[in-house]
């Protein structure tokens, strides 16, 4: 299978280890990634909150940038941002106008029909928890996973198409098929406050913290995500969030690729696991997966 | 809502039909069902929930809706527009108003978030792509925050996590898009 890749500017810095382990992955299960040469920033989480044209113009140009790469018809991204921009940018370009001012700004004809797809969908749509389950060296041997999807890879289903919107399970039907346990709670689809980062800390330590407790009272002993920013916030920011709130927080969080990486038999230094800033090194060798 | 009954409450047609307008969205067709407001993870820091943004914009009041914080506290985590039962897409509403407060220059309690995305659509302007270091470094020098999340910063960069350098992608196609998009909304 041959699919353009759109792996984004959080990929290339805050989660490098995504794009590795990502790229890893594939390679294992036979999926051709084609990086779409000279992709730009899709606009994420400014464009649409300042500019509504450029929001789409951004998106519109990596497609088109994609529709030249190898005459594809299908694009990926793994960032939920990133993915959901895409989306977004297909939904707003079926008025007549916007596309017409879209083609103007990009320079080039709007390439219709692409298919975009999150690499979780890769994955799980269309490679199967069948076939990765063959490809299993190392079991995960019953290892509590919480499945965090955050807000993008399922809302607002308008725009993915998604039915279980509200309870996604993609993610513990790969994760099963690790031979990890999977774990039911409330936080799966709530949001990390992912945009703020930056500009409103605090309120993205709330609502992570929310998150994390939510994890391990239900007796999680990681959380798997599938979106640098959630990320970036669950893994970076449990330090500040045990000195705020006086917590003791320090649950591994990886990124799908990464758990199904180490049960493919990849190393975790080979898979970028120790760029994390919760450590998980002990935690990996308490579990005889280093 | 906490407006009713005061007198001095001003109403702006034009200010309404701007938004139904631009967004597209029909925001006649909320019931107030709250629906909206019982969901929303972040109505807890909000002057104002989302559902009474939504009634401020069908009867055009204009203050209420564009000087709050309500709309910069949305998170766009499109809980709202999944579940509206009529449909809306409430977070596209709260786009188009952020739009306008910032096409206007209207003063708002912003928190910082002006100045967040003119950064970083600065940045894809001249170089195409994200560059971390510069928008958190300019952020925290023009919020007069210098030292925010340095330790964090430094943990990520001794782990490869920051580029050092900006990875700079056909700058004159970018400017020359970004002139084209402005030129348009005149
Ligand atoms: S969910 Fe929809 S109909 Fe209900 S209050 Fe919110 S905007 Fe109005
Ligand atoms: S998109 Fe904004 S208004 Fe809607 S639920 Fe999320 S934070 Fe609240």
């Amino acid at each position: 299978m041959k699919i353009a890749y759109y792996p984004g500017c959080s990929l290339h810095s805050t989660g490098v280890e995504y794009d590795i382990s990502t790229k890893k992955v594939c390679a294992a299960l036979g999926i051709e990634l084609v990086e779409v040469e000279d992709w730009i920033c899709c606009g994420a989480s400014p464009a649409h909150q300042c500019d509504e044209l450029m929001s789409v113009a951004l998106p519109a140009k990596n497609l088109a940038l994609a529709a030249r790469t190898d005459n594809l018809k299908e694009i990926c991204a793994p960032c939920a941002s990133c993915y959901s921009r895409l989306k977004f940018a297909q939904e707003r370009m079926t008025d007549e106008n916007m596309r017409k001012n879209v083609e103007q700004i990009i320079g080039s004809e709007y390439p219709e029909g692409f298919k975009v797809l999150h690499m979780l969908d890769v994955i799980v749509e269309k490679t199967g928890t069948e076939a990765v389950k063959e490809k299993v060296v190392k079991s995960l041997n019953g290892l509590k996973v919480a499945c965090y999807y955050g807000c993008l890879m399922t809302r607002p289903p308008k725009v993915t198409g998604k039915q279980q919107f509200e309870n996604p399970t993609e993610m513990e039907s790969l994760m099963e098929a690790l031979g990890a346990e999977t774990v039911d709670w409330n936080m799966k689809t709530f949001c990390c406050g992912a945009s703020f980062a930056l500009t409103q800390t605090d309120v993205v330590l709330k609502l992570t913290r929310k998150i994390l407790a939510d994890a391990v009272s239900a007796g999680a002993q990681a959380i798997s995500v599938g979106c640098p920013l959630c990320h970036a916030n669950l893994d970076g920011r449990q330090e500040q969030i045990n000195k705020k709130f006086n917590t003791n927080f320090h649950i591994p969080i990886f990124y799908f690729t990464e758990l199904m990486g180490l049960a493919l038999g990849f190393e975790a230094k080979d898979l970028g696991i120790f760029k994390h800033l919760t450590e998980v090194e002990d935690f990996l060798k308490e579990r005889a997966l280093v | 809502m906490k407006i009713v009954g005061q007198k001095d409450v001003k109403l702006d047609k034009a200010f309404m039909e701007e938004v139904a307008k631009r967004s597209g969205e029909n925001v006649f067709l909320c019931y107030q069902c709250r629906k909206c407001a019982s969901g929303c993870p972040s109505r807890m820091f909000m002057d104002s929930t989302p559902t009474e943004l939504m009634r401020y914009v069908q009867l055009g009041m204009v203050d209420e809706a564009m000087k709050t914080n309500t709309i910069w506290y949305c998170l766009s985590c499109q809980t709202c527009s999944a579940r509206c039962p009529q449909d809306i897409d409430i977070a596209h509403v709260v786009d188009t108003i952020r739009i306008l407060v910032q096409e206007k220059g209207i003063k708002a309690d912003t928190k910082n978030m002006r100045l967040f995305n003119r950064l970083w659509m600065n940045i894809l302007k001249y170089a195409g792509r994200m560059y971390e270091l510069a928008l958190t470094g300019m952020l925290n020098v023009f919020t007069g925050r210098p030292f925010k999340d340095m330790s964090l910063g430094i943990k990520m960069m001794r782990k490869g996590k920051l580029k050092l350098l900006p990875s700079i992608r056909k700058p004159f196609a970018m400017m020359k898009m970004f002139s084209r998009a402005k030129r348009l909304k005149k």
